[in-house]
């Protein structure tokens, strides 16, 4: 019997990000904007300025991503985990955190990463010294 | 002419893939969410199995995973004693919800409106995500862990089956057993497609199917080997079953009759489930793979294509491929 012929295979996951493409119709469609509206009424003169704020924001927290590089940060986690290590570099999706020199009750971890998700906040000084 | 069925490999997943759900059909197509033991649940697009993104925030194996009817919204139950609600378009979290112990039942009412829990805790638990803070309504009785959980007869009602050996009824709102149907052997699984008017039961060997409105068995059908899922098909013709010899079978539903099995799993068959508009079931292993196949073997659907003998010698021979490349152990 001869088999099915197929197109192609299925598509893989493509090992850089998460997916959920934001370029893909059905997205575009369903989420103008990545946070919910304040007014799902809301009107294009209204819609504009929020977008335009939400730009301001994504930048300046963007920037003050890479002010925080090869700084001391100190981290407030979950389970009443307080701990600082120099910052190296965020994940494209903001869900992991690279540092180095992490501060631990076992020890100093040369390498490490901190899961977003299991961080209450973090401060940093921006006009401390670099460590590199 | 007879034409050998050609499954589609969805690779991924590295671990087992324990349970998976079909959206309904949407302006967009159909979607599929699958649950691995990876702890990182998969949303493919339903028709091709193409990856569209990994759901990233559970910290140990998902159990259970579901869409709803708009494949807006997922929710997931994990070994970290979560149930994770998901917006289904970007991939972000939207809810966690905090267990006392292994979830491993996730369900949504037909409006998104509530979601159904059910786990090693033995409890039931309805949640109002309109109100996710406030405490959720618990429906105990069973006396092992629940396996599955689903909304029933309109949401108006509960089914859960757990390792107690009973699949019970419970009205929603008294949050009273209705009905409890007692078997000699664990319910290895338990499907309801609202609007269709039969449950299917598998234990042991058996594929069960009920009446939805009595709860009153129709019928069973006993396979070769021990079956872990089986499904029906929306026109309820036949119906898909697979388990522990890693094989997939199709029978007709009204003769009961063995139509085809299918080898092609490395490792023993968790789930299977028929695609909405019933062109394809998808199938998740052991192996860690999910598996597409064909209702009807040779149709053009997906990235399937019918070949006519004389389109093969003229087609250019590097857009058509004759088998899925097989790693042969």
């Amino acid at each position: 019997m001869k088999p099915v012929c197929v197109l192609r295979m299925p598509r893989g996951p493509d090992g850089s990000s998460r997916g959920f493409d934001p370029t893909s119709e059905r997205y575009l469609a369903l989420c103008p904007t990545t946070i919910s509206s304040s007014d799902s009424a809301v009107d294009s003169a209204t819609f504009v300025e929020e977008q335009k704020a939400r730009t301001v924001l994504r930048e300046r927290y963007i920037r003050s991503l890479l002010a925080m590089v090869k700084k001391d940060v100190h981290f407030t986690m979950y389970e009443r985990v307080k701990v600082n290590a120099v910052f190296g570099a965020s994940d494209i999706d903001i869900l992991n955190f690279q540092v180095s020199d992490l501060q631990t009750p076992l020890g100093v971890q040369k390498e490490a990463l901190i899961r977003c998700p299991d961080i209450i906040s973090y401060s940093f000084s921006i006009d401390a010294g670099l460590k590199d | 002419m007879a034409m050998r069925q050609t499954p589609l490999t969805c690779s991924g997943h590295t671990r087992p893939v324990v349970d998976l759900a079909f959206s309904g059909i949407t302006p967009y197509g159909y979607f599929l969410i699958s649950a691995c033991k990876d702890g990182k649940p998969m949303l493919r697009q339903g028709d091709t199995g193409d990856w569209i993104g990994t759901f990233l925030g559970h910290k140990g194996a998902v159990w259970g995973a579901t869409l709803n009817k708009e494949a807006t919204k997922a929710a997931t139950a994990a070994a970290d004693f979560t149930a994770k609600v998901w917006d289904a378009v970007t991939g972000d979290e939207l809810l966690t919800l905090a267990h006392k112990h292994i979830v491993k039942s996730v369900n949504f009412t037909q409006d998104s409106g509530y979601l159904l829990t059910g786990g090693q805790d033995k409890i039931l638990r309805i949640y109002d995500l309109c109100k996710p803070e406030a405490d959720p309504q618990e429906i105990s009785g069973h006396t092992s862990a629940i396996k599955k959980a689903l909304w029933y007869s309109d949401d108006k009602q509960i089914l859960s089956a757990a390792d107690d050996k009973t699949v019970r009824l419970w009205d929603r709102a008294s949050m009273d057993v209705v009905k409890t149907l007692q078997f000699d052997t664990s319910v290895s699984s338990m499907e309801y497609i609202p609007d269709g008017e039969i449950l299917i039961i598998t234990y042991g060997k058996t594929v069960a199917f009920y009446n939805a409105l009595g709860l009153d068995l129709i019928k069973t059908v006993d396979a070769p080997a021990p079956i872990n899922s089986a499904s029906l098909h929306p026109d309820k013709d036949f119906f898909v079953a697979g388990g522990d010899d890693f094989k997939l079978y199709k029978y007709d539903y009204n003769t009961k009759e063995e139509l085809e099995s299918y080898k092609g799993h490395f490792g023993p068959v968790h789930c299977v489930r028929f695609s909405p508009d019933g062109e394809l079931y998808a199938s998740g292993s052991e192996d860690g793979t999910l598996r597409l196949w064909q209702t009807a073997v040779g149709k053009t659907y997906g990235l399937w294509k019918c070949v006519l003998p004389e389109e093969l010698v003229s087609e250019n021979s590097d857009t058509l491929y004759g088998s899925t490349p097989e790693i042969k152990a």
